[in-house]
């Protein structure tokens, strides 16, 4: 493990992920779709989906079991062929131009697809191979994703001997070996432990600081939360919602839930603080506490505590703010780890 | 179509085969214990068969024929004390053929049975023997018919033989017996073990299913035509080792002739595109990895017993040879044993090559047009 390592350096803060200013002509997006479609037989498991992912930015693509998310990553990659629509990547069509459109992604699948009886140096060198690398040049370039994803000390060991975070980043390293544009993570901290996970994390917004446009699906709401710019809510094969993690949690309200424990008179406490404005809603919840439903909860913080100056005096506070989570349950009715 | 992600595949599976000790045990043990268990089981004897004779007199025609028969260098002659005994011999197999020479040697009496190679073999050596024995006596005859003293015939006559001992008979007849000992087990492992190790092999092919790494591979910008080539290409050069390795051990080791290199190398070469069509097939039908060696070898194992790669050809009954001719190994035994017959070549084992050329191109057709759909399919 290095010092540079973004898979294993937890005390390097994330570079933080804006996606570059364009200049005087705009570059073509990393990776944009439109209308991409497909049936089987009478289920459509992805209906007129459509995004773009700009240079350098990190998009989520948050759903389900079921939602369409790998059917639309397999179109996207080349592996399914969309009943509808198109995929460019940097500007080519992937139908138009497969090898060209392909050279420029790279694609992490869910499950981890190496050889196991190989060695973690010698995966490396076939997909190397596969993506065409010249000989010399991979020789070197193995040994710097070996680096990157800090497994350079076990990169002779067959890779049946790693344990699961290692063949994930392992996994991972492989779709970087050439380079791409574009970074397809399918799940990628699916049955890691928390180590691993925020090692692959901290990696992934460092290469997305570095200048890597990003596609992230996962389950875990605050792993998408944190490492994506942008967020598209799929749901029976469509798009539902997308946009920046604030403007996706402004759809559900602005409401924040606000928990205020009290010592003294809870009674004038509660109709001072109904009076407080930007307060919705006030409710007592116990013998020493009151919820309230607020605007902008955390700021309204100060004026809640100076209302009740004078008949009680508040001991703690939580705010709460809705998450993708609550966006999530809001917009498909349904919990993400269904 | 650029060979570099071809090569990528072959190099990783030939890297996988490598490290699969059991797979290797099974390559590069088995093999070679079966050519010399069978083979010694089987006998050898320098590829002798063994006759009986019964003598009961003692004239110059009967030492001529001893002395004949003797000398010919594919019979192990033994004296057996009685007719019974002799016939005996011969039901038990313990003899190929008998031959009983009574006091008239005018009347030789050959015991065989009738469907069975060894037998044909013994009979038709016996039958040369006797011939020149005859020939012999019928030379000698007509010199002193002649004129000549019976000294003088007997020159005459051995002259003639010592200028007719020029004269190469070359060539088999169609019906000429199989080999025996390591000479027969060779090419019989050969076809065998090739074949089964190529189906056992084919658990990597699942496995590369399983994991997903041919759909990963082509999520690379590698066409499915590479694809497809590198896995077929991998199973191909394993059955090609596979034969090659046995061809020379047996060769070196053991001192098997086999032949026309070039008849050889075309029979070994259609085999193992039969093989590799077989574990294709296997790789792309089964869906578990544990499958392969489960189901494969059992397969190559029966294969081998109808095309006599098990045990001699003419230990099975007609019928069960019969059913081996629809399947490779049979056409493969008969391509291989009739190239060591000196003398041969790829020319004589044309319409052999033809058959199995023709299963090659069946089982791979079949098996590549189903890997495409089943394992590299874009939806």
């Amino acid at each position: 493990m290095t010092a540079s390592d973004p898979m294993t350096t937890p005390s390097t803060p994330p570079v933080p992920s804006t996606p570059p200013v364009p200049e005087s002509a705009p570059s073509p997006p990393a990776l944009s779709c439109r209308g991409l479609s497909k049936r089987y037989g009478d289920v459509h498991a992805v209906r007129d989906v459509g995004f773009d992912i700009a240079p350098g930015e990190a998009y989520g693509l948050l759903g389900p079991n079921g939602a369409g998310k790998t059917t639309t990553i397999s179109m996207l990659v080349g592996l399914i062929r969309p009943g509808g629509g198109h995929v460019r990547v940097c500007g080519v069509d992937l139908a138009a131009d497969p090898m060209r459109a392909k050279a420029r992604i790279g694609y992490v699948p869910q499950e981890i697809a190496l050889y196991p009886e190989l060695t973690g140096r010698e995966n490396l060198r076939f997909f190397g191979r596969l993506f065409g690398l010249p000989r010399r040049a991979l020789a070197g370039r193995i040994d710097e994703v070996l680096d990157l994803v800090g497994l350079t000390g076990r990169a002779d060991s067959r890779l049946k001997t790693y344990s699961g975070g290692m063949k994930r980043r392992i996994n991972i390293g492989t779709a970087l070996l050439h380079r791409p544009d574009v970074l397809i993570l399918d799940e990628p901290t699916v049955g890691v432990d928390p180590q691993s996970r925020k090692a692959i994390l901290d990696g992934v917004e460092r290469l997305v600081g570095e200048g890597m446009s990003l596609l992230y699906t996962s389950h875990y709401m605050e792993e998408v939360e944190r490492v994506c710019d942008r967020v598209a809510i799929i749901d029976h094969g469509r798009i539902i919602a997308e946009g920046t993690r604030r403007e996706l949690i402004a759809l559900v309200g602005g409401a924040d839930k606000v928990e205020l424990s009290l010592d003294g008179d809870l009674e004038t406490a509660l109709a001072k603080l109904r009076a407080v404005e930007g307060v919705i809603e006030a409710a007592m919840t116990g013998a020493a506490s009151i919820r309230l439903l607020t605007e902008g909860g955390r700021y309204l913080l100060p004026a809640l505590i100076t209302a009740v100056d004078g008949c009680a005096a508040v001991t703690a506070t939580q705010v709460i703010e809705p998450d993708l989570e609550a966006t999530f349950l809001h917009l498909t009715g349904s919990t993400l780890r269904d | 179509m650029s060979p570099r992600p071809v090569l990528a595949l072959v190099a990783a599976n030939l890297r996988r085969h490598a490290r699969d000790r059991v797979g290797l045990f099974f390559m590069v043990i088995m093999p070679f214990v079966s050519i010399v268990f069978v083979g010694m089981a089987i006998g050898d004897g320098g590829g002798r068969l063994p006759v009986g004779v019964v003598a009961h007199g003692s004239g110059p025609v009967v030492a001529a024929l001893l002395d004949e028969l003797g000398r010919r260098p594919d019979l192990e002659v033994t004296r057996v004390g009685s007719a019974d005994d002799l016939r005996s011999g011969v039901r038990s197999g313990a003899l190929a053929a008998g031959l009983i020479i009574p006091d008239d040697p005018a009347h030789l009496r050959l015991v065989a049975t009738q469907a069975n190679g060894s037998g044909l073999a013994a009979r038709s050596a016996v039958d040369v023997a006797v011939g020149r024995v005859a020939a012999v006596q019928e030379a000698t005859r007509a010199a002193v018919a002649a004129g000549a003293t019976p000294a003088q015939a007997a020159a005459y006559v051995r002259q003639a033989q010592e200028e007719s001992g020029r004269v190469a008979v070359t060539g088999g007849s169609a019906d000429a017996a199989d080999p025996r000992g390591f000479a027969y087990t060779a090419p019989a492992n050969l076809l065998l073990f090739t074949f089964i190790n190529s189906m056992a092999v084919a658990a990597a092919l699942v496995e590369s299913r399983r994991l997903g790494m041919l759909q990963r591979a082509l999520t690379a910008p590698v066409r499915r035509t590479s694809v497809l080539l590198g896995e077929a290409l991998s199973r191909f050069l394993v059955a090609l080792a596979q034969a090659g390795l046995i061809v020379v051990v047996s060769a070196s080791a053991f001192g098997v002739t086999w032949g026309d290199p070039l008849g050889v190398a075309a029979v070994v070469g259609v085999f193992a595109l039969v093989a590799t069509g077989a574990a294709l097939l296997v790789g792309t039908l089964l869906n578990a990895p544990d499958q392969a060696p489960a189901i494969g070898p059992p397969l190559g194992v029966v294969l081998g017993m109808l095309g006599g790669c098990l045990w001699p050809r003419e230990a099975s009954g007609e019928v069960i040879n019969a059913v081996g001719r629809l399947f490779p190994h049979a056409w493969g035994m008969d391509a291989l044993l009739t190239l060591a017959r000196p003398g041969t070549g790829l020319t004589a084992v044309l319409p052999q090559l033809a058959v199995l050329a023709g299963m090659a191109a069946l089982l791979l057709g079949a098996a590549l047009a189903l890997f495409r759909r089943r394992a590299l399919t874009v939806g």
